[in-house]
């Protein structure tokens, strides 16, 4: 697999497209660029020798380079691979060991999510983490949450496939990931009034989180694990024609791309995967676009700004979310050109890192400067809490928008004024 | 509403999406990559061997202008202009002739329309011109760039001028000075930092960096500080200019309602859901395997020999790289290129053959599909770096084959 990586890496002719779209070189200079650490720099990894460059750790594996590649080349791939070994050669940061479990972080405050909130907003504690753990001070985190999306939607959940019914109301099967288990249920329960309005059946299949922090943080082993627990368990519902939906970006290029691409699995179960997984808004433009078509949006008198997130465009399936959004009658969008907002999952979390990071993000931050909109839009969580936490502007997923637009859902910040002033951090 | 599908993200296909979606069709654009565009001087060449209006007129047989008419070349580059002055990157032009523009060689090429900032127009004939590079760039040099002497002007080459920010870990890209200046709030102190240097310079040439996301404005407040005007000269790629370019035709996609698909390897027709010789849905790879994005018509716009158009194989076989179809070229592998780099290549010449409606022709001379058109650096005939007409292809086709997809 990784052979077949750098392979590729040798149709790069050197054009640096890559390098003009790349917003980790455009942030800082220790970063060489995309061109220079993947299809350069591989000439000189050799699996059996150590690595001679150390620069590639910068990469935050965004993926634009891969996307804007007019030769094919996978240059993400080639440098998250070339991360992972670096990761490997390097001593066990327990901070990275936590960092790619965001659940059992959940499971571990779940006891007590009152007083692990009041640890994470203490800005003592929060000096002391960046200390003792490396955990940045001034990144933003999630809250804990009481309950978690599978335990209130309980009757949704289903170890196999339904039986086919008469009714053909067309099943798909939820792939909600972690974080909107256990950090953002709301979120789950809109994606599924949307669809179930839209004529949906939505079903929660089993599933375990998509591996996708471990591989970041260089955990391949462990990755590849919740990649064959998944791929298994979907299975059945695949092979039923259930299309798999994901409202969580990452997760969903996971299952996609990533799987094959950069973890190198093979076999039946993983192409079924990835080519039966869709982007919430991917499913609904493509498979419900009549329902779509005779759905009526309420009036919404915003100003907002759309996001779209580095791993939503790896999909390749352009901004679907925005042929939806175009719909909602009295809604100002316009659309960020930023390519990416830093955090890049949890990249910008490393103390290390964090300053970088913000600088990753500091295009998107000056045209919420610039723009000043009510709200922002952007369909990945690990951007939402990085862009509302540092630019002090709300941020939700734009499912929610829709699911207000449809009077399905409640958005606290659609139901306020607008009297705010915005600094960019 | 028409549905149309438009294949690759450089000037031809950015351009014909625009000008559909601006027609009222529902236009997808599916491109692999990013388009060839940032490689680019951000200039317009329309036709060197002549008034760039005689184009069509001029042009030998086979050409890709024998195409178009000269109405539609002149429609084609006005509508241009006027979609760049709405997006702030108004581009200058000489009616019935070429510009000459300063190159990183030292030479002058012809252009028929200029960004403003690459123009040698405001310089009063007799000024003292003045040229320099920047500290920590490498991809610019100023002697280089003086030895040529303009078209025999004299020109005083100058030390390398201060970068906005201090030299740091690496050399710097031409898009990390573009971002640097972009950025910058106290440019009166960077011009400062220059007026020594610059002391009896009544012009300054220099790399084509001067902001990306904010030119107009880096570009002018540089200008008034110093109280001369500053020409800029594109650079080796990444090259801004091509990027503002890019970026404007960008945003006035996104203004018009495309729906820009990147990531995303069109590879044929679904014959499934075609009805005899029509592409009614077209299937393309995504990081998750095949989507298919329905089409009343298709518009091919991928480019040529360097941007994966089309294919050659060792065999001397060339193929059309989305649909397939026949390429014009020659046969034996020994003739695609010529000895000396700088000769006319064989290569150049390869690409589709079409009808007047721009519409690819298979083996047996007929259009390959009723309803797709091809635009661009993808049609055969034309040797683009010697006819200085590369864009002017680009902007024409665009115009005519979104005319007749539209009919």
């Amino acid at each position: 697999m990784s052979q077949a990586t750098s392979f590729a890496a040798d149709l790069c002719i050197k054009c640096n497209v890559c390098t003009a779209a790349c917003p980790v070189a455009a942030a800082t200079d220790l970063f060489p660029g995309p061109k220079a650490v993947g299809p350069q720099f591989e000439r000189f990894r050799h699996p059996s020798l150590p690595l001679p460059d150390h620069s590639v750790s910068w990469c935050s594996g965004c993926g634009v380079c891969s996307r804007v590649c007019p030769h094919g080349v996978p240059v993400t791939e080639v440098n998250l691979q070339a991360k992972a070994r670096l990761a490997e050669s390097r001593p066990l940061r327990p901070r990275d060991w936590l960092l790619a479990r965001p659940a059992m972080l959940a499971t571990l405050a779940a006891p007590g999510t009152g007083l692990a909130n009041a640890v994470l907003q203490s800005t003592f504690a929060r000096r002391f983490l960046q200390r003792v753990a490396g955990l940045a001070e001034l990144a933003p985190l999630p809250p804990f949450r009481s309950t978690t999306l599978r335990r209130m939607m309980r009757a949704h959940r289903a170890q196999v496939p339904p039986a086919a019914r008469r009714s053909r109301r067309p099943t798909v099967a939820y792939f909600h990931g972690c974080s909107t288990d256990r950090y953002e249920w709301e979120v789950g329960a809109a994606a599924m009034a949307i669809l179930e309005r839209l004529g949906a059946q939505v079903v929660l299949p089993p599933q375990g989180c998509c591996g996708l922090p471990l591989q970041s943080n260089g955990f391949f082993r462990a990755a590849r694990a919740y990649a064959r627990h998944n791929a298994r368990k979907l299975r059945p519902f695949l092979e039923s024609g259930i299309p798999i939906v994901a409202t969580s970006t990452s997760c969903g290029l996971a299952l996609k791309h990533e799987y094959r691409a950069v973890l190198g699995l093979e076999g039946e179960e993983f192409d079924l995967l990835a080519q039966g997984t869709n982007d919430f808004f991917e499913l609904i433009t493509s498979q419900f676009a009549d329902e779509l078509n005779d759905t009526g949006f309420q009036w919404v008198d915003r100003t907002v700004v759309y996001h779209p997130p580095c791993q939503l465009r790896s999909h390749g399936i352009g901004t679907p979310a925005l042929e939806v959004l175009r719909r909602i009658p009295g809604l100002r969008l316009i659309l960020s050109e930023a390519e990416c907002c830093g955090v890049a999952g949890t990249y910008g979390l490393k103390a290390e890192q964090f300053a970088v990071a913000r600088q990753v993000g500091s295009p998107l931050f000056g045209e919420l400067a610039r723009e000043t909109p009510d709200f922002v839009l952007t369909d990945s969580e690990t951007c939402r809490w990085w862009i509302g936490g540092l630019a002090h502007v709300p941020t939700i997923h734009p499912l929610m928008l829709v699911a207000s637009a449809m009077e399905l859902a409640e958005v606290p910040v659609l139901s306020e004024g607008r009297a705010r002033t915005y600094a960019a951090p | 509403m028409k549905q149309l599908v438009v294949v690759g993200a450089g000037l031809a296909g950015l351009y014909a999406s625009c000008l559909a979606a601006r027609r009222g069709s529902d236009v997808t654009l599916l491109t692999s990559g990013r388009g060839g565009l940032g490689l680019s001087s951000g200039r317009i060449e329309v036709w060197s061997r002549g008034p760039p209006d005689r184009a069509p007129s001029e042009a030998p047989r086979g050409h890709p202008y024998r195409r178009v008419s000269a109405s539609d070349l002149r429609a084609a580059v006005d509508e241009f202009r006027d979609m760049m002055t709405e997006q702030g990157l108004p581009y200058e032009q000489r009616p019935g002739a070429n510009l000459l523009l300063p190159t990183a060689l030292g030479a002058l090429r012809a252009a028929a329309l200029t960004p403003g900032s690459q123009s040698l127009s405001r310089i009063p004939p007799e000024a003292q011109l003045g040229v320099a590079g920047v500290e920590g760039f490498r991809d610019f040099s100023a002697p280089l760039a003086a030895a040529g002497k303009l078209g025999r002007r004299p020109v005083r080459v100058i030390p390398d001028l201060p970068p906005p920010s201090p030299p740091g870990h690496r050399d710097l890209y031409s898009t990390d000075l573009a971002t640097q200046f972009d950025s910058r709030e106290d440019l009166e102190e960077v011009a400062q930092r220059w007026s020594v240097a610059l002391r009896g310079v009544e012009a300054l040439l220099m790399p084509a960096v001067l902001g990306w996301r904010h030119h107009a404005k880096v570009h002018h407040t540089l200008e008034q500080h110093l109280g001369i005007p500053i020409v800029e000269i594109p650079t080796l790629p990444p090259s801004v200019p091509g990027l503002r370019l890019e970026r404007a035709l960008h945003l006035a996609a996104f203004a018009a309602g495309v729906d820009y698909v990147e990531g995303s390897r069109a590879v044929g027709r679904v014959a499934g859901r075609s009805r005899g010789r029509r592409a009614d849905a077209v299937a393309a790879f995504t990081p998750g395997g095949m989507r298919v994005y329905p089409a009343q018509a298709v518009i091919l716009a991928t480019g040529g020999a360097l941007h994966g158009g089309w294919r050659l194989n060792s065999e001397g076989e060339g193929r059309e790289s989305v649909f397939g179809l026949p390429l014009a070229h020659q046969a034996d592998g020994g003739e695609w290129t010529a000895p000396q780099m700088a000769s006319p290549q064989p290569y150049s010449y390869f690409g589709l053959r079409v009808d007047r409606d721009l519409r690819p022709l298979a083996a047996d001379g007929t259009p390959a599909f009723e309803n797709v058109f091809a635009a661009g650096g993808i049609l055969a005939g034309a040797d683009r770096t010697r006819d200085g007409s590369r864009q002017g292809i680009d902007l024409a086709t665009a115009y005519r084959a979104v005319r007749a997809a539209l009919e």
